[in-house]
């Protein structure tokens, strides 16, 4: 019965996610809310294809924005030298450069735990922005690629507006899905183990180097996804997108939210996107409120929203059974 | 002959910023990623100074000095909280440099700026049969002057006893009753002055913009990775070989040339997982 529930509520919450544009369309600013949301499900696809990494496996990567723009950069360049916008071969394309590209990067960078893993991913990334810099006639270099074409998929045309407001949407409950299913999966469970203590994972016989090497790609491969949606929805690819804040955007996105949360990414994309774009129209510092609320969840809310989240919970479901009992 | 000397200065000014970086992750073991920050910071405050007072030289104490009192705070009020807590206490040092580049942005605004060449050093000299500006070859000189001294502090002063001791084993130390929390404090300082350092230095010729962090940053990652975390003369080799290596990499095939160092360091990571000198494994 209880269970029943969930799934009721959480139709209820992907149905209001995305009819959004429609119940809001009396609204002043439906556009423009509608636009940042399609935003904060873009960063919220590709913090969740972090915290995979450094939630579940404990692989603190700071250079996923590799992966995010390189799919940004093959759905923009297959469209553009393809002539076809299929979204599927759009998709393929961002899935399979960022794969390949998380495949060269880890086979270095998973022999690396902790910092080191961190630096490493970190000084790599760079090199992947240092190539999407110095290769012009691919990338545009500095000027990046404008106009990039909205896709076409079986007829539906994304040029609509609210279009592919909604197609975010969907891949976002979609990568919500898959993660759940793999958290709940053996394999999930072989990288919680990861976290946990590796070498007694290396002692149950598991190749840990392959293990930790497949979720970089699996991670790598759906930041390239959340890429190939930025290109589309913002029909702009630059060095932006692979550059070490955009990194340090999902990154601070999974702190915040919570690490190791399935909905705290999310949560914290929204923040960061709302502190980045909302924000800064009303002061001019908000980068370094961002900083500010980042070392105050670093220092003293480690667990980020959803830890703290639950943490009240479970605080008031335990006193509500201590006075349950005292009543009795 | 214009480029090995290019190459030397670069190398010698690599010096200088991961110097810093690996002292403090020698000591603390953290890595400092604001590190970047700071070497802007320096190079801000340096900027400031030029304006007001017309002449470069009282940068090369000031922006040192601003920068290290900084870190002087920000050490006991932050990191300290989360001693212990490395990884955490390098997810700091990500927020710190997000203030810190953002308000450096506030404040100076940003465009491009740059900073003359101080007085006296901005001519060239003949050297091999060409021109060269002696600005470079004052670099050189600087750098090897800092890793002389620094060698010396290094192995027969009180300081330098102390943070071998720190590097080899910190709780120990504040065991046998040294003031550790003085001592990271000051650590944390001197690299914070270190990175301001080579950002004054670094100003005239390469500039001020905001994105300088990053680079310095990376470069100065990929300088303690190779040479090795932790150590003087891990620093010293990585900044040795990475500074002309880039150099001539830029000047033979400008198209890869950030592949050329990026191919090192993968090397290195292969074949010597401490880095050429290091103490600590970094991949295995």
């Amino acid at each position: 019965m209880r269970r029943l529930g969930y799934v009721a509520g959480a139709l209820v919450a992907v149905a209001a996610l995305i009819t959004f544009p429609v119940w809001t369309s009396g609204w002043e600013s439906s556009r423009y809310a509608t636009t940042i949301l399609r935003d904060m499900l873009v960063l919220a696809i590709f913090a969740l294809s972090l915290d995979l990494l450094v939630g579940v496996a404990g692989m603190p990567s700071l250079g996923h924005a590799a992966f995010f723009g390189g799919g940004a950069y093959a759905a923009a360049i297959a469209s553009q030298r393809l002539g076809n916008d299929d979204l599927a071969i759009g998709l393929a394309a961002a899935l399979l450069v960022a794969a390949l590209l998380a495949l060269a990067i880890g086979i270095f960078a998973v022999r690396a735990t902790g910092i080191f893993f961190l630096m490493l991913t970190l000084a790599f990334a760079q090199m992947v922005f240092a190539i999407a810099f110095q290769a012009t006639d691919l990338t545009g270099g500095s000027n990046g690629l404008a106009g990039v074409h909205r896709p076409t998929f079986a007829g539906l045309d994304f040029n609509a507006p609210d279009a592919l407001f909604q197609l975010a949407g969907c891949v976002f409950v979609v990568t919500l899905l898959l993660l759940w299913r793999v958290r709940t999966s053996t394999y999930g469970r072989a990288l919680v183990g990861l976290r946990e203590n590796e070498r007694r994972m290396r002692a149950l016989g598991y190749d840990t180097l392959r293990l930790r090497l497949s979720a970089f790609v699996f991670s790598g491969s759906l930041a390239g996804i959340a890429g190939a949606l930025s290109a589309y929805a913002l029909r702009f690819v630059s060095t932006n997108d692979v550059g070490v804040p955009r990194s340090i955007e999902a990154f601070v996105s999974v702190l915040i939210g919570g690490t190791g949360t399935l909905l705290g990414p999310a949560i914290g994309a929204v923040v960061v996107l709302y502190l980045e774009r909302v924000l800064p129209s009303a002061i001019p510092f908000a980068e370094t409120v961002l900083g500010i609320v980042f070392i105050v969840f670093v220092v003293a809310a480690r667990q980020g929203i959803v830890g703290l989240a639950r943490a009240v919970w479970s605080g008031q479901m335990a006193s509500r059974r201590r006075a349950a009992r005292a009543t009795r | 002959m214009q480029q090995a000397l290019n190459g030397i200065s670069f190398g010698a000014l690599l010096f200088i910023l991961a110097a810093g970086l690996s002292l403090i992750f020698g000591m603390m073991d953290v890595v400092n990623l604001a590190h970047g920050a700071f070497y802007m910071l320096g190079a801000y405050v340096a900027l400031t100074v030029v304006q007001r007072t017309g002449s470069f030289w009282p940068a090369l104490i000031i922006a040192p000095v601003a920068v290290g009192l900084l870190g002087l705070l920000i050490e006991p009020l932050l990191l300290r909280r989360l001693r212990g807590r490395h990884l955490d206490q390098v997810l700091l040092t990500i927020g710190l440099s997000l203030v810190i580049v953002d308000l450096i942005g506030l404040f100076w605004g940003r465009e491009i700026r740059s900073i003359p060449l101080p007085a006296g050093l901005d001519h060239s000299v003949t050297v091999m049969g060409g021109d060269y500006p002696v600005y470079r070859l004052f670099v050189i000189a600087f750098g090897i002057v800092l890793a002389v001294a620094f060698s010396l502090i290094h192995r027969s002063t009180r300081m330098g006893a102390l943070i071998r001791a720190g590097v080899d084993d910190a709780p120990m130390l504040a065991a046998l009753g040294v003031d550790i929390d003085r001592l990271f404090a000051s650590t944390f300082a001197v690299g914070a002055a270190l990175a301001a350092l080579a950002g004054v230095v670094a100003a005239p010729v390469f500039g001020v913009f905001p994105g300088m962090d990053v680079d310095a940053l990376i470069y100065s990652l990929i300088v303690v990775v190779v040479g090795g975390l932790g150590t003087l003369s891990g620093a010293v080799v990585g900044a040795g070989l990475i500074g002309p290596a880039d150099t001539f990499g830029k000047v033979l095939f400008p198209q890869f040339a950030l592949a050329l160092i990026f191919a090192l360091l993968a090397l290195v990571l292969l074949l010597r997982p401490t880095g050429l000198l290091g103490r600590v494994r970094i991949a295995r």
